[in-house]
């Protein structure tokens, strides 16, 4: 159980989990090792940028409503945040709020001054700055690499400022150099909500009916909460745009499940040990066979098994006609998969499930165990190797292209379904086609599966334009690094 | 109470200078930097600043040691000699620039070492300190061509009578720099000249050689760049023209093609003949379309600009000139130094428009909707001319809005630009249909 709401400073992914971002092999054995413990992660001599938890626990944490956040860093450690707000902005608020606004964010602005004489002064005044402005309900301090190489008390400046506003001032570990796994900002970001959010609330007996979903955005949910509603469950997001009170409620709730393990393992687990709100993570509901395993293992759980076969058999009655004429067209194509660490294998067992084979499969990291108290539920990829036989060549790297553009070459897959960091990209400017898959609940259930089939279908139909990239591709690479095999960059040591 | 927080910042940090690399092509940035600075610059500079990206090397194979705990306690010069090593062997590139960000610098990493032990003749390494603690990406992009002047050019032995080399212009900060270059590429063969520019499609390395032959270098900007148009004039001799703003529209456009044909004694006939064709062009279309925006009755006179001394000038000038709108409010939000402050002040002020007006120069781009808490356009109606910051506050307003720096936006940019007469029409374009849809429902 790696779950401590007493931690001042969470620890790293790797550390918490022992999460990797090297390897090479079967899924098979890479879940095996993983379920026994003796997973070993690679490092890499050769590599290229990657992303840091400074930047995902900061995006999460300025998504919750109401609240503003103060980077204690440089002024550019938040450049990239414009991206999350312009999104957020567009994100359909919940029944009865206000549209969503910018995020709110303050940088401290540290200077070199600052990194010899220090600048707790100085944020303790970003702090006030930011309450005046935007009068938050909660602030977030998060601290970086610069605050943490000078050595800066951020935890007192965080006591000190919440009593002097009255509110919460909470603190986030954001030290990009602490982790290889960005999802270390998660879990950050979900340590320091729960914090503000959840610590010293009491756990209920009477819980109410719903069940909450902690992800990155609740696009899709009108969708999804009918569903729920057959088996007679409120869905509560725990995603950007979550009050304080969805939180609350979500403590209340009988169970709760995450987009992924990447991003909602540890807010999840908080739920599951401090509320005793059932964290399902064995089955995630995307596809046919994952929604229809989910779906039952939650109606099962509040005794309503019959409703949820029901409500399963329509969805399928809507949706699997169309899904199987597509299938006809899908038949034998052949795709390589490079994403994030949940979705790869989810999108794995998915393409499978369309009639495609998927020749392998890149995850940008790779957790052995989540965040749930009972060790013998799996992880879901380490599920599906043991329940349903998944297997498949696959490797791990964070977002390390080159490494799978050469993976790519080597397999000369008919698709590349990638998400975000540019495995896509890279493909189609070659000539081979790429789709850039969705995640969360607009993926969900049968008419998730369906939707995927669609683009999926389109796909294949033309590729003009990527035909003619690849007639003008231009490597940026050497010859030498192009005919180099794949993985001879890798040290087999632990780190 | 502290002045220096700021929010919705319209730079990115020092290691953002890194862009001007990516703007040369086959000019491969090496990064000394953490796993998430590129992504932490990306935003603003790339992907929300008009859907770009460096077109040699895309965002994801930009190399980096990937500065982690173990390098703060044992250095990290050796992997970043490593990686440099690797990179010359597996890039196909012309030059290779080091850039190093804040937590190399605070514990001492010597860059100059690893750029100086890893050059070949043919294969250049030079090397840039970018940590965001000292500056922003304005502030990297000024290290990053001081870089190139200082570490790698040479004397020229002759020197190109015709040559003006083009500086000002900040690749990616003005996020229309690509066609802005191209259009004003075309302009300056027109005029007889042999513009020499290092950004953009098929420019690179041979042209950032033959900068020390230029006969001057042209400086289209309100004060960035004049540093290293010292510099050039220090190492090579070679003079500059400083004109203050990119010009947009038929007032600046003259102005700028008159200054040159003075500066360099270029043919006066033709250079008169073509300010002549290019306002007529440009008012046809204003004339052709004046019904319709004259129809616009709500349209806002008054402006607000949120953004860098560039976008301020430019639009500025071609505002009040030529579109004969009122200045309001100017933000000017790259942190310009001290010394320039009072020179840019003038240059703002220096337009055909007596009245005052207010001019603050912070970082901090939140002042602007902070400001919305206390003002009144419940009357009158207001244009901004900013960022896809200032987008969801105009919304909310139901403000007239031209984006026109970075982070320019969650669209394609292309090859737009906003540069002479032919780009001043499409700056009218996005302003008269912003304010058309806000004068449906103008919400007063």
């Amino acid at each position: 159980m790696a779950i401590d709401l007493n931690w001042k400073t969470i620890p790293a992914r790797e550390q918490r989990l022992g999460s990797i971002t090297g390897y090479d092999g079967m899924l098979l054995d890479m879940a095996t090792q993983g379920c026994q413990g003796c997973l070993k992660d690679k490092r890499r001599d050769f590599q290229t940028a990657s992303s840091c938890a400074h930047h995902h626990l900061i995006n999460q944490l300025a998504g919750l409503r109401d609240v503003a956040v103060v980077d204690h860093a440089p002024i550019g450690c938040v450049g990239s945040q414009v991206f999350f707000s312009s999104g957020r902005a567009k994100t359909e608020p919940p029944p009865g709020a206000p549209p969503m606004e910018n995020v709110r964010i303050l940088s401290s602005g540290l200077n070199e001054p600052d990194t010899i004489f220090g600048a707790t002064e100085k944020l303790k005044d970003t702090v006030r700055v930011a309450y005046e402005r935007h009068h938050p309900r909660e602030i977030y301090i998060a601290t970086s690499c610069v605050s943490a190489v000078i050595g800066e008390d951020v935890e007192s400046v965080a006591t000190e400022m919440s009593e002097e506003l009255g509110i919460p001032v909470v603190v986030g570990a954001g030290e990009g150099l602490r982790s290889k796994i960005w999802a270390s900002g998660f879990d950050a970001y979900c340590h320091a909500a729960s914090l503000a959010r959840l610590k010293g609330k009491a756990p209920t007996e009477n819980k109410k009916p719903s069940i909450s979903y902690v992800g990155f955005a609740p696009m899709g949910r009108r969708h999804i909460e009918p569903l729920f509603r057959r088996i007679g469950l409120d869905l509560i997001c725990l995603t950007a745009s979550a009050s304080i009170e969805d939180f609350q409620r979500a403590a209340e709730s009988v169970a709760t499940w995450g987009q992924c393990g990447a991003q909602s393992s540890y807010l999840c687990g908080v739920l599951e040990k401090e509320f005793g709100v059932k964290y399902f993570q064995s089955h995630l509901p995307y596809g046919g066979i994952g929604f229809e395993r989910f779906f039952l293992d939650i109606a099962r759980f509040v005794g309503r098994e019959a409703d949820g076969k029901q409500a399963i058999e329509e969805e399928k009655a809507k949706y699997l006609p169309k899904i199987e004429k597509i299938k006809q067209k899908l038949k034998g194509k052949k795709a390589l998969i490079a994403m994030g660490a949940s979705f790869a294998y989810e999108y794995t067992r998915i393409l499978g499930e369309l009639g495609m084979e998927v020749m392998h499969t890149v995850a940008y990291h790779y957790d052995p165990k989540l965040d749930n108290l009972h060790p013998e539920e799996r992880v879901a990829a380490a599920t599906d190797v043991f329940e349903l036989k998944l297997n498949v060549p696959t490797s791990v790297n964070d977002a390390q292209q080159q490494e799978t553009n050469l993976i790519v070459k080597k397999y000369k897959p008919d698709i590349v379904l990638s998400r975000a960091h540019e495995a896509g990209v890279f493909a189609q400017l070659q000539g081979i086609p790429a789709l850039d898959a969705e995640i969360g609940l607009i993926v969900m259930g049968y008419r998730g599966l369906y939707r995927f089939a669609v683009l999926l279908e389109e796909a294949f139909q033309t590729n003009n334009l990527v035909k003619k990239f690849g007639k003008r591709y231009v490597s940026a690479f050497s010859e030498l690094y192009e005919s180099t095999e794949p993985f001879q960059f890798y040290r087999e040591e632990s780190i | 109470m502290n002045l220096t927080c700021s929010e919705q910042q319209r730079t990115a940090c020092g290691v953002g200078g890194l862009y001007t690399a990516l703007a040369i092509e086959r000019c491969l940035p090496i990064m000394h930097c953490g796993p998430g600075c590129f992504g932490n610059v990306s935003a603003t500079l790339g992907g929300m600043n008009g859907g770009q990206s460096g077109e040699t090397y895309l965002g994801s194979v930009i190399p980096s040691t990937n500065f982690c705990e173990d390098d703060v306690v044992f250095g990290g010069t050796e992997r970043l000699r490593k990686l440099v090593e690797e990179c010359k062997k597996y890039y196909d590139a012309d030059m290779f620039m080091i850039v190093d960000g804040c937590t190399a610098e605070i514990v001492g990493d010597d860059i100059e070492e690893v750029a100086s032990v890893c050059t070949e003749n043919d294969k250049p390494v030079l090397y840039a300190a970018l940590p965001g603690f000292k500056g922003n990406s304005v502030w990297g992009h000024e290290q990053v061509l001081s870089a190139i002047v200082d570490q790698f050019l040479k004397p020229a032995e002759k020197t190109n009578p015709r040559q003006v080399n083009v500086f000002g212009i900040v690749p990616f900060f003005d996020p229309m720099w690509a066609g802005t270059l191209d259009a004003l590429e075309s302009l300056l063969v027109h005029l007889g000249l042999e513009p020499n520019i290092i950004y953009g499609r098929e420019k690179g390395i041979a042209n950032v050689n033959k900068i020390p032959e230029a006969a001057f270098n042209l400086i289209l900007a309100p004060w960035t760049d004049l540093g290293v148009a010292e510099r050039l004039r220090e190492r090579f001799g070679t003079p500059y023209l400083h004109f203050d703003n990119m010009p947009i529209g038929p007032t600046e456009t003259a102005r700028l093609i008159r200054t040159l044909a003075d500066y360099a004694d270029l043919d006066r006939g033709k250079a008169e003949a073509l300010i002549h064709k290019e306002e007529e062009r440009f008012f046809y279309y204003m004339r052709r379309s004046y019904s319709w925006i004259f129809g616009c009755k709500n349209f806002p006179r008054k402006f607000i600009v949120n953004a860098g001394a560039a976008a301020a000038v430019s639009v500025t000038r071609f505002a009040v000139n030529d579109l004969g709108m009122i200045p309001y409010r100017i933000y000017i939000t790259e942190g310009v130094p001290e010394e320039y402050e009072e020179m840019v002040r003038a240059q703002l002020h220096n337009i055909d428009y007596d009245g005052d007006f207010e001019i603050i120069f912070s970082e901090d781009g939140g002042l602007f909707e902070e400001s919305l808490k206390t003002e009144d356009f419940s009357i009158r109606k207001i244009c901004v001319f900013g960022t896809a910051w200032d987008l969801v506050p105009v919304k909310k307003h139901k403000l007239t809005f031209v984006s026109v720096a970075a982070p320019y936006g969650n669209c394609m940019i292309g090859s737009r630009t906003y540069f002479g007469c032919e780009g001043a029409l499409r700056f009218c374009e996005d302003l008269y249909a912003n304010a058309a849809d806000n004068i449906v429902d103008p919400g007063i």
